[in-house]
């Protein structure tokens, strides 16, 4: 790859939750505004859009050439990036590695999804299309339920109890207190986790990420496009896309989170940084057992205690590695599609020192984790304070 | 899905999966190619209908087709060929569903689509008391 660095020049993000009164256009064009304001002096040369199901959700598909229409920006090449989940940080890895290899200088992207104006059925139908249609929806499978088999296998496997189970999302209401564009500003308890209603035994409510509607977006610029650029920006050191057997029952090891751990390690490689030098990691928590299995794959936990870990403070606020920082998927909330480009935008909010109360004080380095599917691709970035 | 589900029918009726040719390892469902030894020299082979439960758990929300069903079991079940297979349980009182439960395969409606009504039919299993 060429040698350029690649800056996250400006960003923009909607709160997460009920927009009823707005479309899926409106919130990525939203977005947009924000980020592209952010810089103004910066002409984004290509726009990519991460979103799972907005032709189920708002019966529309072209997303590029609609968001590219809306912002003044026809003309240039533009695209939507679908790989479940993780479309937002698969859109922006593409976006990434664009700028990184010097065809073009600057990029938009975008992730956005509108999950508040199906009925719940149909937002399980769509996210069952995050697997296999021929075996796995044929079944009656809901997402919830592969996470739930999921769920159980672990704590069978590993002797993991309810309460540390119940630790990650715990983490996430208490971050999310604080954080302005989360879904869920309130604290729970493990006890508030164990007693909520049953979604996929043993899976409860509080272990599930909720529905909610939001964009996220950032400008990409490599350094001649950075001159154009007037504020604190991020570095992005590194990212890498992997893919696992698509499906759990096609895997040796349904514990290990293969996407994740090649997508990390690699994403670490190419940003030259060990994990060590880590400030704060945003985890795709979408389940709670999603969150235990990604931290273990990360290597940040051994085998079968990231939930442990959890518990005992390891990844709270004020730790050595404070994890989603603003309420990860459970309590900032999980847009599918966006859902990526935010734990982006929070990255660069905590590497430019604008996180307000949830600022990790004199945080250097970050990594975003984003999976599709049940780990079936997943999507690591490396950022940096930009010197 | 109608029509995706009958040029299914093998694969959902008889548990129709994949074996290698070369290393011997079988799949379900089936393969393209193999993924213990990366041949593409795999055929066709029916599964055997008896595994064990790998885990399970109970859905009270299911997907659009499935609601006259709701709640049921889906369970992971390690088929004695070592093929893993994603099914629902039938017929199994919740005190049977245990992991490590021995099942045996059968054929039931799987859903009914859309307005038209129309059935498909698949495999399903049920816990052998």
């Amino acid at each position: 790859m060429a040698k350029s660095k690649v800056y996250i020049a400006s960003a923009g993000l909607t709160k997460i939750g009920d927009h009823w009164g707005k479309s899926l256009p409106d919130l990525a064009v939203e977005a947009s505004r924000m980020a592209l304001k952010g810089a103004p002096r910066v002409k984004p040369q290509q726009i990519l859009v991460g979103n799972m199901f907005s032709a189920i959700g708002a019966g529309q598909e072209h997303l590029g050439a609609l968001l590219a229409s809306a912002l003044g920006l026809s003309g240039i090449p533009a695209f939507k990036v679908e790989a479940a989940c993780s479309s937002g940080g698969s859109a922006f890895n593409l976006g990434y590695s664009l700028v990184k290899c010097g065809a073009i200088d600057s990029a938009l992207v975008v992730g956005v999804e509108k999950m508040r104006d199906l009925e719940p059925e149909e937002v399980s139908q769509a996210l069952s299309m995050a697997e296999s249609a021929e075996y796995t929806q044929f079944v009656g499978a809901t997402f919830a339920a592969l996470n739930g088999l999921l769920a159980r296998y672990y704590m069978e496997q590993m002797n993991v109890s309810r309460d540390e189970l119940s630790s990650i999302p715990v983490i996430d209401h208490a971050n999310a207190v604080t954080a302005e564009h989360a879904q869920f500003r309130k604290a729970i308890t493990a006890d508030v986790v164990s007693r909520s209603s049953m979604i996929a035994d043993p899976l409860r409510l509080f272990d599930c990420a909720p529905v909610g509607d939001g964009a996220a977006a950032v400008l990409l610029v490599n350094e001649k496009a950075a001159s154009g650029a007037r504020k604190a920006m991020t570095e992005v050191l590194g990212g890498q896309v992997s893919t696992a057997e698509f499906s759990l029952y096609e895997r040796d090891d349904m514990l290990d989170f293969k996407a994740t751990r090649h997508a990390f390690r690699g994403a670490m490689q190419r940003a030259g940084l060990s994990p060590k030098k880590l400030d704060l990691l945003e985890v795709h928590d979408a389940f709670s057992v999603v969150g235990a299995l990604s931290l273990e794959a990360m290597g940040f936990s051994k085998k079968g205690m990231g939930a442990r870990d959890a518990k005992e403070g390891k990844y709270s606020r004020g730790s050595d590695l404070p994890i989603n920082t603003f309420g990860g998927l459970k309590a900032r909330g999980h847009p599918v599609g966006a859902t990526g480009m935010y734990q982006i935008v929070e990255a660069h909010m905590q590497l430019t020192d604008r996180a307000g109360e949830n600022q990790v004080e004199g945080a250097r380095y970050a990594a975003t984790q984003n999976i599709g599917g049940v780990d079936s691709t997943s999507a690591v970035h490396v950022f940096g304070r930009a010197s | 899905m109608t029509i995706q589900s009958w040029r299914l029918r093998d694969r959902y009726y008889r548990l129709l999966g994949s074996k290698c040719e070369d290393c011997g390892d079988e799949f379900f469902p089936p393969v393209y190619r193999c993924r213990g030894c990366g041949s593409e020299r795999v055929k066709d082979k029916q599964m055997p209908q008896t595994g064990k439960i790998i885990t399970y758990t109970k859905l009270h929300e299911t997907l659009p087709g499935f609601e006259a069903q709701a709640p049921f079991f889906l369970a992971l079940v390690r088929l004695e060929n070592g093929a893993k297979v994603l099914t629902q349980l039938v017929d199994s009182p919740d005190e049977l569903v245990k992991t490590g439960a021995k099942v045996r395969a059968t054929v039931r409606r799987a859903r009914v689509d859309g307005e038209s009504g129309q059935i498909t039919y698949g495999y399903k299993f049920i816990v052998a008391s």
